[in-house]
């Protein structure tokens, strides 16, 4: 794979006469963890709402592995988008299905409609898959008990592994981890950065925690008030940028 | 312990309280107003009661003591009450299917289109806007009277009930993992099979017992007007002046309304778990 595998030029999006997003250029490589940080209000989860088209942006190119999605629709649209998954805070699993079933929804998209009705028709290859992705999740022993029944923790893992049951090559997390404990967030981060280091997706993750992106991502993105503010490796990254990024949500609680 | 002493803050605002006392008047005079209206318009005269207790007396006493011949009341008002039931249970099973349908196209969440939804709602407004009882009628005149047109009343009317219930409760909750299967890349089939649909079974099977429930009672009314059932034998004792017979059929009625009612209170006990 040549080039990035997430490439976003000039981005912009207003909401009500507000700018939230004020050109933001950016780009992930396959086997890269990236961080979206900046004080609430920022733009970080609209950027990637952006990309993965549940917000419509006013302005700006999203290319997903060399196709840009804007000059699609329809059918090869949805395709090309398919190529990236999305991992929720409120992690969005159906809770009275287990955790096997819930996998296999990540592959609805290459299962016909009649077989995907419920998951007594599932295929066998589906099944399978989706087993081997819990398993890389570290939850193939849990696989049919039921979602409501597992942690905040186990729950955004079957999520990550619903995203692998997709084959996305890119994964887009919007705090994934900001409902979770500290250990339990501490394993989904290290999944995360797994999936980028050992599997070599493109992983972009929204952080609230500063201290998360620099222990396990590569690069950090500073947005402040819809602005990119910086873009660099976390190795370079001081408590002076995050200071400056942070003041806003200071501001706020003075 | 001595008292704090206080900064005395004012604690009820100002202005507000004397406007939401005005508002308050207005309301409880439109009330006021509005029954005074339905009073007319009922002919609700409690001294009527009063003065006619009598002849209510009178045909309690008749039905004292119930009937309780086996051949002549008991056994046919049991194979009755049964066809009330399957009358009861066919109404709410059979109309699934389209209850289901009209549900999902006509829920914000899960219809396709806006003149999807709002065609779907017509419909669903049209059968809950027409009495079972006219359902009835109109389905004698096809079939011919008996427990039939009955089922085919419920179908029809519970469909329109139904279909409301269900798709307000797709409506309330969570639409986070549709939106989720969206972004995966699932068609609207697929997300309302996998995320829509399991995540509302528990509210579902409520409703339909609910429904089961009601169109027991309702079947019973069918009966009067000739759909067959208990009902239809509760008319026929009034008619021939056996008020014992009728006394003995509304006890067996009693006892099937509670059962029901016992039976689905256990189901959604069990499901809330």
């Amino acid at each position: 794979m040549n080039g990035p595998l997430l490439e976003v030029t000039s981005l912009a999006k207003s909401f009500g006469g507000r700018k939230v997003l004020d050109g933001v250029d950016f780009s992930v490589a396959a086997g890269e963890l990236v961080a979206f940080l900046g004080a609430n209000g920022s733009g970080k989860s609209t950027t990637l709402r952006c990309v993965m088209g549940i917000t419509e942006p006013d302005a700006g190119t999203i290319k997903l592995g060399g196709q840009d999605l804007g000059l699609l629709q329809g059918r090869s649209l949805q395709q090309a988008r398919g190529r990236a998954a999305m991992i929720f805070q409120k992690i969005h699993l159906v809770p009275r299905r287990t955790a096997l079933e819930n996998v296999c929804t990540g592959a609805l998209s290459r299962m016909s409609t009649g077989r995907s009705l419920s998951p007594l028709f599932f295929p066998d290859p589906v099944l399978e898959e989706a087993m081997d992705c819990l398993d890389r999740v570290g939850l193939a022993d849990r696989a049919h008990d039921r979602v409501s029944r597992l942690s905040g923790g186990q729950q955004q893992r079957v999520a990550v592994a619903r995203a692998l049951c997709q084959r996305a090559d890119v994964v887009l997390a919007d705090e994934p981890v900001s409902a979770l404990d500290p250990h339990a967030a501490e394993q989904v981060m290290q999944l995360l950065a797994g999936l980028a280091h050992e599997h070599g997706l493109a992983v972009a993750a929204v952080l609230h925690q500063p201290d998360l992106a620099l222990r396990h991502a590569d690069r950090a993105i500073g947005l402040m008030d819809g602005r990119m503010v910086f873009d660099s490796p976390v190795t370079g990254l001081g408590t002076a940028e995050l200071d400056h990024l942070y003041a806003p949500d200071r501001r706020l609680a003075a | 312990m001595s008292a704090p002493t206080l900064k005395r803050l004012p604690t009820r605002p100002a202005l507000r309280g004397r406007k939401r006392w005005l508002s308050w008047t207005v309301v409880a005079a439109v009330v006021v107003f509005l029954h005074v209206l339905a009073i007319q318009g009922t002919d609700f005269q409690p001294q009527l009661l009063v003065d006619g207790w009598k002849g209510m007396a009178q045909f309690l006493a008749d039905a004292f003591p119930p009937d309780l011949s086996w051949e002549k009341t008991i056994k046919p008002g049991l194979d009755a009450t049964l066809v009330t039931l399957w009358i009861g249970l066919l109404g709410t099973t059979f109309s699934i299917p389209t209850a289901l349908l009209l549900a999902v196209l006509g829920a914000r969440t899960t219809s396709p289109a806006g003149w999807v939804y709002q065609l779907a709602r017509a419909v669903l407004s049209f059968f809950r806007a027409v009495p079972d009882i006219v359902f009835a009628l109109i389905f004698v005149t096809a079939v011919g009277l008996g427990p039939f047109p009955g089922v085919l009343a419920l179908i029809c009317h519970n469909t329109g009930v139904m279909g409301k219930l269900w798709a307000e409760a797709m409506e309330e909750i969570d639409s986070g993992p549709q939106e989720a299967l969206r972004a995966a890349g699932a068609n609207r089939v697929q997300q309302v099979a996998n995320a829509t649909l399991p995540m509302v079974v528990p509210q579902f099977v409520g409703l339909l017992l609910y429904r089961f429930d009601v169109n027991v009672r309702s079947s019973l009314v069918l009966g009067l007007v000739g759909a067959g059932g208990i009902g239809l034998l509760i008319n026929q004792s009034i008619k021939t002046f056996r008020f014992d017979a009728m006394l003995t059929h509304i006890i067996i009625v009693l006892v099937l309304i509670i059962v029901v009612d016992q039976f689905s209170a256990f189901v959604r006990k069990r499901l809330a778990v």
